[in-house]
C-alpha cells in the first residue's frame, strides 16, 4: 500500500491525435476506428493482503468476498434444505418423525422460508455472484469501496450467526411464518414469540445494514467505475440484472428494516404499533389501537421487490448463459435491458397483490391486479427472447445449457400460475392454499436455483480454473429438474382441492384425505431432490484438485470476466492494463468473422470485413 | 467548483447532456467522486427509511382509539411563569439549520484549501449538532418525567409516545453519528490530511476535501429530515 | 437419450396429468362459479402459452444442437417481431384481467338483501352471531367480551338485544340466501374459508372485514382457517350446514338470543359457563400437545 500505484494510471489512448469519433467515412486508419476515449479517473489503489488473514478471511478482494458470500449462503441454504426435509417428512408421513410437534413444524416452516429467500437466494445472487462478477464484467479492478465490501460480508456473517443462534434460545426460533405477521408473531400461541422473534428481527436488521454496504458498492461500481469503452448498453445482462436488483434492494429493504424495528419495539417495550386490543385466553392484553395491516404493507413493500431481487439477477445470468452456449447473440438486447428496468420499476407498485384477502380496503384490488398483470408483459418478453435466442443458434447441450432449459420450463410454469394469483378474483379461492406454495417455489425457488446451478457449472472454470465433472453434472441436473418438477407441478392441484398452506396435519377432511397419496409422493421426491444437491458438493470437492484444467476462456465467451490475463483472475483482475471495450458481449457467429465469437476487447480493426450490427 | 473537464467528451447542459452522460462509457455522473455518488444513493435509501417511519406514523395516528394529544400543550415550555408553546423546538430547529449553514461554509473553505477556516466551521457544525442532541435529551427527559413512555401516554393515545421516541430517537442517532464524524473530520482537517492527501484509516483512498462535501451532504439530509419530523410531530 | 425427449415427456406428462388428475376442484356450492370460469380461462390461455413456449424450446434443442460447421444466425434485433409479441401478450393479459376485475367488482359489492353474519374468531375457534327480528346486528367491542357477554355486544345498543348467538363452531345457512360475512378477531389474524364456497377473507383484530357469497347447494361443509394463526392453526376447523328454507327457519328458532342468554345466566351458576369455555380452549390445546 504505497505509491507504487502512481505510475499505473489508465493507459494512454492508442491514438494521440484528437479525433471526433464517428465523423466521416472515407479512409480511416486502424487507430481511428479503434479510438476509445481516454480514462476519466486514475486507476484504483488496492490494498493487497499479505497474511493469510488479510488474504482469505478479512479480505478486501471482491472475488474472495464473493466466494465467502457464496459459501456462507450455501451453508445456510443446506440448513434450509434439511428443514424442508423435516417438513416434508411430517406432511407426507405424519408422525414418522417422533419429535415433530406442531411447534417444531411451524418453526421449521418459518426458518426454511426466511433462510431460503433472504439468507440464501438474496445473499447468493447479490453477495456471491454480484461481488465476483460485477468488477470483472465491467472491467474494474475491484469494487469501489473494498473495505466497506469486507464489512458487508462480515455483517452478513454476524446476521447468519444471530439467526442460527435463535435455534438455541429458550422457546426456539420464531414460528410465525416467514411473513412474520403480527399480532401472532409476538403473542403466546406462536412458538418463539419471545426470544426467537427478537433474534430474527435483529438478524434481519444486521442483514439489511450489511447489504446496504455491499449494495452501495455494486451500484457505484457499475455507475462510476466501468472501464474505457464500457457503456451501460454494452454491459452483459448479468450486470444489468444484479444492478437493477440492487437498486430494488436499496429501496425495498428500508421498509423491512422499519417493520422489523417497530415489531421489536412492540415485542420488547410493549408499544402498540401493530397491536390492537387483544383478548387472549380470556385476558385482555396491554395493547390497543395498533394496525396489523400496516405491518403487512411494510412487509410486502419489501417482500414483493424482494421476489425480483432474486429473479432479476437470475434473468440476467440466464440470458448470458443461453447466449454463450447457443453461440448466438441474445435476441433483443435492448428489449431485455428495458424489461429488467421496467420490471424493477413496476415491482414497487404491485405489493398489495399479496394482500387481496388481507382485509385491506378491497378497492385496492383493482389497482394492484392491473399493475400485477402489466408486469407480466415485460416478463413474457424476456421469455420470448430467450427461446428466440435458441432459434437458429448452435446449441451446446452441455450441463450449463440443461440448467438454462430447466429454468425456462420451470419459470414459464411458475410465471403462468402467477397470472392466476395476480388476477384478483382468481386469487380469492387460491390464496393461502398449496397453489400459492407451488407457485412461488416454482417461480422463485426452483427457477432461480436452476440459474444458480447453471452459473456454478459455467463460472466454476473461471473461479477454480478447472471444469466440473460433466457426468455428475448431468445426474445432478436430471434428478433436480425432474424431482423438483414432480414436487411442485402436482402441488398446484392440492391448492385446487382447497388444502390450506401451513397445516401441520390434514386430519380427515374428505377432500384432503384424497391427497394423502400425493403428499407421500411429493415428500419422496423432495428427499431425492435434496439429496441430489450433495452431488454438486461432491463434484466441487472432487474437481477442485483433479478436474480437467480449463485454461483461458474455455467456453469461448465474449465478456470481460473470461479475458483476464491469468485464470483464475488475481487481485486487481487485469494486471497492468485495464481492458478497453469495443463492442457488446454478444458478438457470436458474426457473418464474415473467422471465429464464432468476437470478444469485447477485440478492436474493430482486427475484425474488418465483418458485419457487426451493434457496437 | 467548476464543471469537470472530461477528455474526449463534450459535456452538454440539460436533459440532452444527461442522456449523453448516461450513454457514455466509464462513468454516468461525470467527474463525480465515488464517495459522493455513494452518499447520494445511501441518502436515497435512508429517505425510504424515514418515509416508511413517517407514513407508518400517519397511519398509526389515524387508527388510534384514543385522541392524539395536542402538540402545543405537550411540547409547551414554562418560561418565567409563561406557557410558551414550541419554544424549545423552535430553538432546536434554529440551531440545526444554522449548523447546516456553517457546514456549507466549511465545504466552501475546504475547496478553497483554507484549512483553518474549514476546520473551525466543521467544529462549529459539530457543536451545533451537540447542542441539538442535548436539547433533544432535555425534551425526552421532560416528557418522561411527565409520564410519557413508549407504551403509555397520560395525554392521549399511547402511540404518541411510541412514534415520538422511535422517530426522534432514530433521527437523533443520525445526528449523533454525524457529530462523531464531524469531530473526526475537524481533526483530520486541522491535521492537514486533506492537504497531504493522506490515506484514510480503513480505506486505501487518498484524502481529499471532497470528503467534507460528502459529510456535508449527510448533514444537510439529516437537517432536511428534521424539518419533516418537526412538521409532522409539532405542527400537525 | 436426447435431452429434448425428456423435456418433451415432461410437457406431455403435465398435460396428461391435468387431464386425468383425480385431484381437482371440490364441487362448487356458491354463486362464485365465475371464479372457476376465470380460472379455466386462465388455464387455457396460460397453459397454451406454457405448452407453446416449451414445445418451441424443445424444437430448437432438436433442430439446432451443436454442430462444428453450423453457423448460428446473427440477428441482434427484430423490431417487428418484438412488437407483434408485445401486443399479442398485452391482448392476452387484458383478456385475463377483464373478467378478473368484473368478478372482483361483484365480490366487493354486497347485494342489499344479504343477511349479515358476525363471525368471531379466536385462537382457535369460531362462533357466530345472527341479527334478530330487527334485522340488524348490535355493535360490539372487544373489551366488552367476558363470560356473560361472549360476543362483546354493547349492552346499551338496542339492536344487540335480540341478536341470535351461536356459541359453537357450526352454523347453518339458508340456501339461495346471500350472506355477508362480517369477520372479527379478538386476537390474531384468521380467515373463515370454506373451499366449496371459493370465497375467503382475513379476520383482522381491531377492524371488521367482510365478504359475501350465496350458498346454493344443500349439504355440510367444513370451515378451515386459511390464515396462519399460531400452533393450533391446522386444528381450527368449523362447520357449515346449508339447509332449505324450512329447515333453516326451524333451526334458527331453536337458537338463543342475547336477551335470553342474559336471563338464563342470571339463573345458572356463574362457574358452569366458565367450564364450557375453558373446555373449548383446552380441547384445542390438547390437540397439539398430543403430538
Amino acid at each position: 500500500m504505497s505509491d507504487e500505484y502512481e505510475n499505473k494510471t489508465g493507459y494512454q489512448a492508442q491514438s494521440s491525435e484528437t479525433i471526433s469519433s464517428g465523423s466521416g467515412g472515407g479512409s480511416r486508419t486502424a487507430s481511428d476506428i479503434d479510438y476509445v476515449r481516454p480514462a476519466e479517473v486514475t486507476d484504483q489503489d488496492l490494498y493487497h493482503g499479505h497474511s493469510f488473514i488479510t488474504k482469505w478471511v478479512f479480505c478486501q478482494d471482491a472475488k474472495v468476498i464473493g466466494v465467502q458470500y457464496f459459501l456462507l449462503a450455501t451453508f445456510t441454504g443446506v440448513i434450509g434444505l434439511i428443514l424442508s426435509w423435516l417438513m416434508r417428512l411430517q406432511l407426507g408421513f405424519p408422525g414418522a418423525a417422533g419429535f415433530m410437534t406442531a411447534e417444531h413444524y411451524y418453526q421449521f416452516v418459518t426458518m426454511h422460508g426466511m433462510i431460503m429467500v433472504v439468507y440464501f437466494l438474496t445473499a447468493l445472487f447479490l453477495g456471491g455472484f454480484g461481488n465476483y462478477l460485477i468488477p470483472l464484467m465491467v472491467g474494474a479492478r475491484d469494487m469501489v469501496f473494498p473495505y466497506l465490501n469486507m464489512v458487508s460480508f462480515w455483517s452478513f456473517f454476524v446476521a447468519v450467526g444471530v439467526l442460527l443462534a435463535s435455534f438455541f434460545v429458550p422457546g426456539g426460533p420464531t414460528g410465525a411464518g416467514w411473513t412474520l405477521y403480527p399480532p401472532q408473531t409476538i403473542l403466546e400461541g406462536t412458538p418463539g414469540s419471545g426470544w426467537g422473534i427478537l433474534l430474527m428481527c435483529i438478524s434481519l436488521i444486521l442483514f439489511v445494514a450489511g447489504f446496504t454496504m455491499g449494495g452501495l458498492n455494486y451500484l457505484i461500481t457499475v455507475l462510476q467505475a466501468r472501464t474505457r469503452g464500457m457503456t451501460l448498453m454494452r454491459m452483459p445482462l448479468t450486470v444489468w440484472g444484479i444492478f437493477t436488483a440492487t437498486v430494488l434492494a436499496m429501496l425495498a429493504f428500508p421498509a423491512l428494516l422499519v417493520g422489523a424495528l417497530m415489531m421489536t419495539l412492540d415485542n420488547v417495550l410493549g408499544t402498540s404499533f401493530f397491536m390492537p386490543t387483544i383478548i387472549q385466553a380470556g385476558e385482555i392484553l396491554e395493547y390497543s389501537g395498533g394496525s396489523p395491516i400496516l405491518f403487512q404493507h411494510l412487509f410486502w413493500f419489501f417482500g414483493h421487490p424482494e421476489v425480483y431481487i432474486v429473479a432479476l439477477p437470475a434473468f440476467g445470468i440466464v440470458s448470458d448463459l443461453i447466449s454463450v452456449h447457443s453461440r448466438k447473440n441474445i435476441f433483443g438486447y435492448r428489449m431485455m435491458v428495458w424489461a429488467i428496468v421496467g420490471i424493477g420499476g413496476l415491482s414497487f407498485f404491485v405489493w398489495a397483490h399479496h394482500m387481496y384477502v388481507s382485509g385491506m380496503n378491497p378497492w385496492f384490488g383493482f389497482f394492484f391486479a392491473t399493475t400485477t398483470l402489466i408486469i407480466a408483459i415485460p416478463t413474457a418478453m424476456k421469455v420470448y427472447n430467450w427461446i428466440i435466442t435458441l432459434w437458429r443458434g448452435n446449441i451446446r447441450l452441455n450441463v450449463v445449457m440443461l440448467w438454462c432449459l430447466g429454468f425456462i420450463v420451470t419459470f414459464v410454469n411458475g410465471g403462468i400460475t402467477g397470472i392466476f394469483l395476480g388476477n384478483v378474483s382468481v386469487d380469492v379461492p387460491l390464496s393461502d392454499t398449496y397453489f400459492v406454495v407451488a407457485h412461488f417455489h416454482m417461480v422463485m425457488g426452483i427457477a432461480p436455483l436452476m440459474v444458480i446451478m447453471g452459473a456454478v457449472y459455467h463460472w466454476f472454470p473461471l473461479v477454480a480454473g478447472r471444469f466440473l465433472n460433466e457426468t455428475l453434472g448431468k445426474w445432478h441436473f436430471w434428478l433436480t429438474f425432474l424431482g423438483a418438477y414432480s414436487i411442485y407441478f402436482p402441488m398446484h392441484y392440492l391448492g385446487f382441492i382447497g388444502v390450506p398452506r401451513r397445516y401441520f396435519e390434514m386430519y380427515d377432511s374428505p377432500y384432503m384425505t384424497s391427497a394423502v397419496g400425493m403428499n407421500e409422493f411429493i415428500s419422496m421426491a423432495a428427499f431425492i431432490v435434496g439429496a441430489a444437491q450433495f452431488i454438486l458438493i461432491f463434484n466441487i470437492i472432487k474437481t477442485l484438485k483433479t478436474g480437467k484444467p480449463a485454461g483461458s476462456n474455455p467456453w469461448k465467451a465474449n465478456s470481460l470476466e473470461w479475458l483476464t490475463p491469468s485464470v483464475p483472475p488475481e487481485h486487481g483482475n487485469w494486471g497492468d492494463k485495464l481492458p478497453v471495450v469495443h463492442r457488446w458481449p454478444y458478438d457470436f457467429n458474426v457473418p464474415g468473422a473467422k471465429e464464432d465469437f468476437i470478444t469485447q476487447t477485440t478492436p474493430p480493426s482486427d475484425v474488418v470485413g465483418t458485419e457487426v450490427e451493434k457496437t | 467548483m467548476s464543471d469537470p473537464k472530461i477528455d474526449g467528451l463534450e459535456l452538454k447542459p440539460g436533459f440532452k447532456g444527461m442522456a449523453d452522460d448516461t450513454g457514455s462509457d466509464q462513468t454516468m455522473f461525470k467527474g463525480v467522486h465515488w464517495g459522493k455518488a455513494m452518499m447520494w444513493i445511501f441518502l436515497l435509501s435512508d429517505t425510504f427509511i424515514f418515509s416508511c417511519f413517517l407514513i407508518s406514523y400517519m397511519k398509526g395516528r389515524g387508527s388510534t382509539l384514543v385522541d392524539w394529544p395536542n402538540a402545543s400543550e405537550v411540547f409547551g415550555l414554562h418560561v418565567f411563569g409563561v406557557e410558551v408553546p414550541l419554544l424549545l423546538i423552535a430553538i432546536m430547529t434554529f440551531v440545526l439549520i444554522t449548523s447546516s449553514g456553517t457546514m456549507a461554509l466549511a465545504v466552501k473553505y475546504g475547496y478553497e484549501k483554507n484549512r483553518k477556516m474549514c476546520g473551525w466551521l466543521i467544529l462549529a457544525t459539530a457543536v451545533g449538532g451537540l447542542i441539538f442532541v442535548g436539547m433533544q435529551a432535555f425534551e425526552w427527559s421532560k416528557l418522561i418525567s411527565e409520564g410519557v413512555r413508549p407504551w403509555e401516554n397520560p395525554f392521549g393515545a399511547p402511540q404518541f409516545g411510541s412514534f415520538f421516541f422511535m422517530i426522534t430517537g432514530f433521527h437523533g442517532t443520525h445526528v449523533s453519528i454525524g457529530v462523531i464524524f464531524l469531530f473526526i473530520y475537524a481533526y483530520k482537517t486541522f491535521a492537514g490530511h486533506y492537504d497531504d492527501r493522506k490515506r484514510g484509516w480503513f480505506t486505501s483512498m487518498k484524502g481529499d476535501y471532497v470528503e467534507i462535501e460528502i459529510l456535508g451532504l449527510y448533514w444537510h439530509f439529516v437537517d432536511l429530515v428534521w424539518v419533516f419530523i418537526f412538521a409532522f410531530f409539532y405542527l400537525w | 437419450m436426447h435431452p429434448g425427449i425428456i423435456f418433451f415427456l415432461v410437457i406431455l406428462g403435465s398435460i396428461l396429468f391435468h387431464i386425468f388428475t383425480p385431484w381437482y376442484w371440490t364441487d362448487i356450492a356458491s354463486n362464485w362459479g365465475g371464479m372457476d370460469d376465470t380460472i379455466t380461462l386462465t388455464f387455457w390461455i396460460g397453459g397454451g402459452v406454457f405448452i407453446a413456449v416449451c414445445l418451441f424450446m424443445i424444437y430448437c434443442v432438436f433442430k439446432f444442437s451443436y454442430k462444428e460447421d453450423r453457423k448460428a444466425e446473427y440477428k441482434p434485433e427484430d423490431k417487428k417481431l418484438e412488437k407483434i409479441l408485445t401486443w399479442a401478450t398485452t391482448i392476452g393479459v387484458a383478456a385475463l384481467l377483464a373478467p378478473g376485475l368484473i368478478i372482483w367488482n361483484q365480490y366487493v359489492t354486497v347485494p342489499k338483501n344479504a343477511l349479515e353474519i358476525d363471525v368471531m374468531a379466536w385462537q382457535w375457534g369460531w362462533q357466530y352471531r345472527l341479527p334478530g327480528e330487527d334485522g340488524k346486528l348490535g355493535t360490539t367491542q372487544v373489551i366488552n367480551i367476558n363470560d356473560d357477554n361472549p360476543f362483546g355486544i354493547n349492552l346499551d345498543d338496542p339492536y344487540g338485544q335480540d341478536d341470535v348467538l351461536i356459541q359453537s363452531d357450526l352454523i347453518n345457512l339458508e340456501t339461495n340466501q346471500p350472506v355477508k360475512i362480517l369477520l372479527r378477531s379478538v386476537d390474531v389474524l384468521h380467515n373463515w374459508y370454506v373451499p366449496q364456497f371459493r370465497a375467503k377473507m382475513d379476520a383482522v383484530p381491531g377492524i371488521v372485514t367482510y365478504y359475501w357469497f350465496e350458498p346454493n347447494k344443500i349439504g355440510e361443509y367444513e370451515v378451515l382457517c386459511a390464515e396462519y394463526c399460531g400452533i393450533g392453526h391446522y386444528a381450527m376447523r368449523g362447520g357449515v350446514e346449508v339447509q332449505s328454507s324450512i329447515d333453516y327457519k326451524k333451526w334458527l328458532s331453536e337458537q338463543e338470543t342475547f336477551k335470553e342468554l342474559i336471563a338464563k345466566q342470571q339463573k345458572i351458576e356463574f362457574e358452569n359457563k366458565k367450564i364450557v369455555k375453558n373446555n373449548n380452549f383446552l380441547l384445542n390445546k390438547e390437540i397439539y400437545k398430543e403430538e
